[in-house]
């Protein structure tokens, strides 16, 4: 079997299996062993399950197209280097002199595109240039994302049907309180929670393997659903439930702007499907129908970024009118140039890029992700950290090649003003999951940045790795939680001692998220990404001078991220216990727990290495690279100046590549450093420098008045909306319905008197007339024989002088 | 012609000819010998007699199915070529084998598989009693089958003595049981006084037209009544014609008489309720199947022959005008009376009767329209026959589901009062579901099968009406059906009403009775009055092929 028609049947199984577990669990659930136990054994069968489907496709992808040194991998040859740097600069050299406001091919060869597979499951449906469909589109960035998410599930389940033990019976649910001022018992809900889990995995492999841009939506969606079930788990609670809504309605802001780019796309393109598809022509040949990719990078311009045929048109639609028919096709080229389309495209992009700010929580839809911590533990891990968060990025990612430089641009400091925001917040925060959760949104800003300035590998290798060590920060946290029932950091310390394994692994994901290495030698899996998008931001701020800011954002964040990821880690382990109380019952968690941890903190070890043969996940995603997106770009109109986007493997040379190595290097030691001095050694204390910075502490421990912020911009003016909304309801629209209704009423019992009396008098009449009919037909039936023999004769005569007088005439002619 | 040729002649008839063609016949005969046989002999007194029965009566619904295949034209039909003619005389044309033939002979074989199956779940009659009851039920039934295919005057009143005289019989079938015996006499006196009337009605017939096969009897007819007398009463032929109307309307009274239509439906009721409800099964679902076709028979056969022509073709128009109306009036009274007389009727059984009077009267409206379009229009003719056997083969399960129902209570409450069914859905949930399937399908509400059935009926009505044949009767007859169909909502939801909404009675002792059995067949039974109303073009396409024998 060729991979083309392998691949869909594996991952297409394997996106399928969990939602077979969710509507078991769904169905069955509560049946499933003593208080549904054995649902975590359907959901966990479903995903590990799907991650053999996986590293299966995984496999076999590799078996056909290998992972080696790619042509402009990480360690290319000197000459070859050589070539591209001058080719590079001949490029810039004479930048200026290009009219071109889009995209222009440099470097002097054409590219082939990335290999892909891609076709339709369902068609859900069609008429015209509509076309709905439950369709894939596989690359080596598919399948990785598959491996990863169906890998990281895995841990997660396994992990959790140990954490979400006390939901196998009654709970007593300490911070809900009733009016009473007792607690609130409960039953368990332990399958509930798997059924959401699987619910949410398929889910998420919906979008990865999704086929067009609808498919994404809807399973985008589903998504948010799960997300929201998740969140809300302990929906009794009040802060949950607010979270939950929070979350929910926060990302509906984001998916306003995802409909309006999928509008401007599908009605200017017509076309919603990623590749190009195959479809039966007009006259019974197959013919090539363009997606979104080759429309608007079209392989006979190089694969250059230009604003497609049909946007243009539908821009210039008033030219268009004003041309005759024949002639708008040679035409479309000279409005094109005068610049037509631009702006539609670039709205498609941003519009696509707003959903994708909702769900991977950037600025200034941030908000929601920290609050979402009030969902399970092992929720924040999966959902809402490796996976569904990262989902923004992975749009971004596989949208990559239609968006314009300008959204990039918009897309990088979008990422930037996100990582320094967070990053900032995670400083003060005391509660260890939303140090944990600032740190995602200020890593997916990371992510952002890296694929806003170019980066497209450098960002969505980081989503990979920070995948495996935040997920394994998280369960380290849950492990924490777990073992002192209780968030606040202030509470903990000293805990190395009674929690080895926890403390070990922990210490693992910090040092793979501040990126720490050898420099030029060997690191952990953190080291590779970070360093990949500090050297491309690098490389982008040399190319454009006035952006540098950017750089200097990923630096600073990079010291940020030392210093608030070693506060929580002596905060919590070393030292000696600040509380007792907690200390005392504090333990190290059940093996299921643990293995968990030692999984994923192996991986967050090695999972940024290049093996010797070249196998690694950079190379893997390297063969995925949008075509047209390894040359220096030149482009962009929306800012007045052209930007230029430079390859990606120009930061694999020495100058940036070292600069960004030491920089990362520098400041990730800075920021540990820093943060041993204080919360280890104490030479500092924490305490003098908030008092010190009041305002300045004061302004981040409130997390920038974000919240305030938006409660003062949107809920108070939408609450106080609502009650004139409502006064009017009441006191205008009510009565008058109100009114109307008394008046019917008294109509309908006019009518009702009229029914009653007349049709009603007229229908029982006509049934007890039959009614005295029947009883009087009754009394004919005798019983008596005699009579019945005479009704022979009788019947006979009556027949015969019956007919003799109806056919007098007729008989007789 | 001597005597050796005519014997040969005979023979070959007999043999090659007539006897293929009457082996449903021939087996159920052999089954009955069969039956008594067992019952004689010591060594075969352990054979079960519904067994016997069963077995031989599996046997001609393997005939009657095969000859039904094998008829031109047959959907699913094994013979590339039809190995049957269309239309056959057999036994020197005292019988005709036709499509119309096949097809009540399988309606009637299939009735008995499961009838016989039903008798034995319900437990009347019990082992003692079993080989006199199949004895008749299967001779009533030789009757039946020749009822369907009759040719003849003598045979016409033989097949329907044949059918009758066992019924009489059976009526009385529950010894001891004093109504049970009362119904029994008086169906027997009553049967006497319409056979009696029939032979002479019969006897005048051939009297004028010196033959008593059907054929030449509408050639002879046509050719009195076309010759044209002046008047009903005055000229020279008006005598023969008065001969003729009496000795038809005598005629008329037999078959009326086997339909239980109004006026000469007394014995109905009577014998319903005094008789077992599986000997009302029977006379209402089997006897009907046969009378109508007889009725048809009887109706086409003296009103239409395929190659009159001039005055004698205007003379059988001028009868089949005649008999459209006799019957269509008749329909008219028996369905209106039948469906006012069920109100009030507190005994279920005695309720079912009226029921296949109302019924009757329905079918006779199709026979009307059937003869009506005779001739003028055959393939509305063609269609108006279609409904009717359609109708035949619903009704079959209808009225087959409603007395096993009836049976299956009685074994559990010892009653038949409809009074006695009060609040039954509590206890018997399911029975009363079958009950409402087979009731609304009574009243021929959509989606069951009595719907389709008298759709296809008042259509073939409404045919007529736009074609023009016979207007004003048959609007007189669409109206009246349609506002039967109403009053006859109000008698069967009655019965529903009481089974659902009425309190159970506090003494309600519910005899123990096994479930599985009975409720199986009533499943069997009912189900198809279900899917019939869905599925119905496999039936209608045999039915189809019933009506081809019209042309």
């Amino acid at each position: 079997m060729d991979l083309a028609s392998q691949l869909p049947q594996l991952l297409g199984l394997a996106w399928l299996l969990p939602l077979a577990s969710f509507v078991l669990i769904l169905f069955f659930g509560p049946r499933m062993g003593p208080h549904g136990r054995n649902a975590a054994w359907v959901a966990t069968a479903a995903i590990v399950t799907s991650l053999v489907l996986s590293l299966v496709a995984f496999v076999s992808w590799l078996g056909v197209h290998p992972a080696v040194a790619a042509h402009h991998g990480g360690d290319h040859g000197a000459a070859h280097a050589a070539e591209e740097a001058g080719d590079h600069a001949g490029s810039h050299g004479d930048a200026a002199a290009h009219g071109e406001q889009h995209g222009e091919q440099h470097g002097g060869h054409a590219e082939q595109p990335p290999v892909a597979y891609s076709g339709d499951w369902y068609t859900l449906y069609e008429a015209g240039r509509l076309k709905l469909s439950i369709g894939w589109y596989i690359d080596s960035l598919t399948i990785l994302m598959f491996v990863v998410v169906t890998f990281i599930a895995t841990c997660i389940h396994v992990y959790a049907s140990g954490y979400m033990h006390d939901e196998l019976h009654e709970v007593t649910d300490h911070e809900v309180h009733l009016a009473d001022g007792s607690h609130l018992h409960r039953p368990g809900r332990f399958p509930r929670f798997f059924q959401a889990l699987s619910l949410f995995c398929f889910s998420m492999m919906g979008i990865l393997i999704a086929g067009n841009l609808a498919m994404v939506f809807i399973f985008w969606e589903l998504v948010g659903i799960c997300s929201w079930f998740l969140i809300g788990f302990y929906y009794e609670r009040k802060s949950a439930s607010n979270a939950a809504n929070k979350a929910f309605i926060v990302n509906r802001v984001g998916d306003f702007g995802m409909l309006i780019g999928l509008m401007a796309l599908w009605g200017a393109l017509g076309t919603l499907h990623f590749a190009d598809a195959q479809v039966p022509g007009a006259d019974g040949q197959v013919v090539s129908k363009p997606g979104l990719f080759s429309l608007v990078r079209p392989a006979e311009a190089g694969h250059a970024l230009r604003v497609p045929d049909g946007m243009v048109k539908f821009a210039a639609a008033e030219k268009v009118a004003a041309t005759a028919p024949g002639e708008v096709a040679g035409k479309v080229d000279v409005w094109r140039a005068e610049g037509f389309g631009n702006w539609l495209l670039f709205i498609a992009g941003v519009g696509i890029f707003c959903g994708c700010v909702g769900k991977s929580a950037q600025f200034p839809l941030f908000v929601w992700l920290p609050d979402a911590m009030e969902g399970p533990t092992p929720v924040s891990a999966l959902v809402h950290s490796a996976t569904m968060v990262a989902a923004g990025v992975y749009l971004v990612g596989r949208f990559f090649p239609v968006l314009t430089p300008d959204v990039l641009l918009v897309i990088a400091y979008t990422g930037a003003i996100t990582l320094f925001i967070a990053a900032t917040i995670a400083l003060v925060a005391n509660d260890i999951k939303r140090v944990l959760a600032y740190s995602t949104v200020s890593q997916l800003g990371y992510m952002m940045l890296a694929l806003g300035v170019g980066g497209w590998v450098a960002g969505l290798f980081h989503l990979v790795t920070h995948a495996f060590f935040k997920s394994l920060l998280f369960l380290c946290s849950g492990s924490v939680i777990h073992a002192c029932h209780t968030n606040d950091m202030r509470k903990m310390g000293g805990l190395a001692k009674v929690m080895p394994y926890t403390a070990g692994t922990m210490l693992v994901g910090c040092l793979a998220i501040i990126g720490a290495g050898i420099p030029f030698v060997i690191g952990l899996s953190g080291y590779y990404s970070k360093d990949s998008i500090l050297a491309q931001a690098l490389s982008f701020s040399q190319a454009n001078p006035r952006h540098a800011i950017l750089y200097w954002a990923v630096a600073g964040g990079a010291f940020l991220t030392a210093f608030y990821m070693f506060r929580l880690w002596f905060m919590t382990f070393s030292g000696t216990p600040r509380d007792h109380h907690v200390a005392e019952h504090a333990h190290e968690s059940p093996q299921v727990m643990v293995m968990p941890l030692l999984v994923l903190a192996v991986l967050a070890v090695v999972a940024g290495w290049t093996l010797p043969g070249g196998f690694g996940i950079a190379n893997l995603l390297e063969q995925s690279r949008p075509a047209g997106t390894a040359q220096t770009a030149q482009g962009g109109f929306a800012f007045g100046q052209t930007l230029t986007l430079p390859a990606e493997h120009l930061s694999h040379e020495g100058a940036i590549h070292v600069t960004a190595t030491v920089t990362a290097f520098a400041t990730a030691l800075g920021g540990v450093l820093l943060a041993a001095t204080m919360y280890l050694w104490r030479v500092i204390s924490p305490a003098a420098i908030a008092t010190i910075f009041r305002p300045v502490y004061t302004f981040l421990a409130n997390r920038w008045y974000f919240d305030e912020l938006y409660r003062a911009m949107f809920v108070r003016p939408a609450h106080g909306l609502a009650a004139v909304a409502s006064g009017i309801d009441q006191g205008l629209i009510d009565p008058f319905i109100n009114g109307l209704a008394w008046v019917t009423r008294q109509v309908a019992g006019i009518d009702a008197w009229i029914d009653r009396t007349l049709v009603d008098g007229l229908v029982n009449a006509t049934a007890s007339a039959t009614w005295a009919a029947g009883l009087e037909l009754k009394k004919l039936q005798t019983g008596s024989l005699r009579q019945y023999v005479m009704f022979i004769a009788a019947g006979t005569v009556a027949l015969f002088v019956l007919a003799s007088m109806l056919f007098r005439s007729s008989l007789a002619g | 012609m001597d005597l050796g040729s005519l014997l040969t002649g005979t023979l070959t008839d007999t043999l090659e000819v007539s006897l293929p063609l009457f082996r449903v016949e021939l087996a159920l005969s052999a089954t009955i010998v069969l039956v008594l046989l067992c019952r004689m002999l010591p060594v075969l007194r352990w054979l079960d007699s519904a067994l016997v029965a069963l077995g031989g009566v599996a046997f001609a619904l393997w005939y009657a199915w095969t000859d039904l295949r094998a008829l031109p034209g047959s959907p699913w039909s094994v013979v590339a070529a039809a190995a049957h003619p269309a239309s056959q005389e057999l036994f020197g044309g005292l019988l005709v084998y036709d499509s119309l033939t096949a097809y009540i002979r399988f309606l009637l074989a299939g009735f008995l598989v499961l009838y016989i199956l039903f008798t034995k779940i319900s437990g009347i009659p019990d082992r003692e009693d079993g080989a006199d009851f199949y004895t008749l039920i299967l001779g009533s039934s030789l009757g039946m089958c020749l009822m369907a295919s009759a040719n003849h005057l003598l045979m016409i009143f033989m097949a329907v003595e044949m059918a009758s005289v066992p019924s009489y019989a059976l009526a009385g079938m529950l010894k001891g049981r004093k109504a049970s015996s009362e119904a029994a006499l008086k169906y027997a006196v009553y049967g006497a006084g319409a056979a009696g009337v029939m032979l002479y009605g019969i006897s005048l017939l051939a009297g004028v037209l010196g033959t008593c096969h059907l054929p030449s009897m509408a050639a002879e007819l046509g050719r009195i009544v076309g010759d044209g007398a002046d008047s009903f009463y005055g000229a020279d032929s008006a005598g023969p014609i008065m001969v003729l109307t009496l000795g038809g309307l005598m005629m008329t009274v037999g078959l009326a008489f086997k339909l239980s239509a109004v006026p000469f439906h007394f014995w109905c009721p009577d014998v319903f309720e005094g008789a077992a409800a599986e000997v009302g099964a029977f006379l209402s679902v089997a006897s009907k199947a046969a009378a109508v076709a007889l009725a048809v028979r009887v109706a086409f056969g003296l009103g239409w022959l395929g190659d009159a022509t001039g005055a004698s073709a205007a003379g059988l128009a001028d009868v089949r005008h005649f008999s459209v109306y006799v019957i269509g009036l008749m329909a008219a009274v028996t369905c209106t009376l039948g469906n006012l007389a069920a109100y009030g009727q507190t005994n279920m059984k005695r309720m079912l009767a009226y029921s296949t009077i109302a019924h009757a009267g329905y079918l006779l409206m199709g026979v009307s329209a059937a003869v009506a379009m005779l001739g003028a229009d055959p393939e509305g003719c063609r269609k108006a026959v279609t409904a009717l056997a359609f109708y035949l083969g619903t009704y079959l399960f209808m009225n087959l589901g409603a007395f096993a129902i009836v049976a299956v209570l009685r074994n559990r409450l010892r009653s038949e009062e409809i009074a006695a069914y009060a609040g039954l859905v509590r206890s018997n949930p399911g029975m009363v579901v079958a009950a409402a399937a087979v009731l609304v399908s009574l009243i021929g509400l959509p989606p069951l099968a009595g719907f389709v059935s008298k759709f296809l009926v008042f259509a073939s009505l409404v045919d007529a009406i736009t074609k023009g044949i016979e207007r004003p009767l048959m609007l007189v007859l669409l109206v009246i059906g349609g506002f039967n169909t109403v009053i006859s909502l109000f008698y069967y939801l009655r019965v529903l009403k009481v089974m659902t909404f009425d309190p159970p009675p506090e003494d309600r002792v519910a005899a123990p009775a096994p479930v599985w059995l009975p409720g199986a067949l009533v499943t069997a039974v009912v189900v198809p009055v279900v899917l019939l109303g869905i599925f119905w073009s496999g039936l209608y396409a045999y039915a189809q092929l019933a009506g081809t024998f019209a042309s």
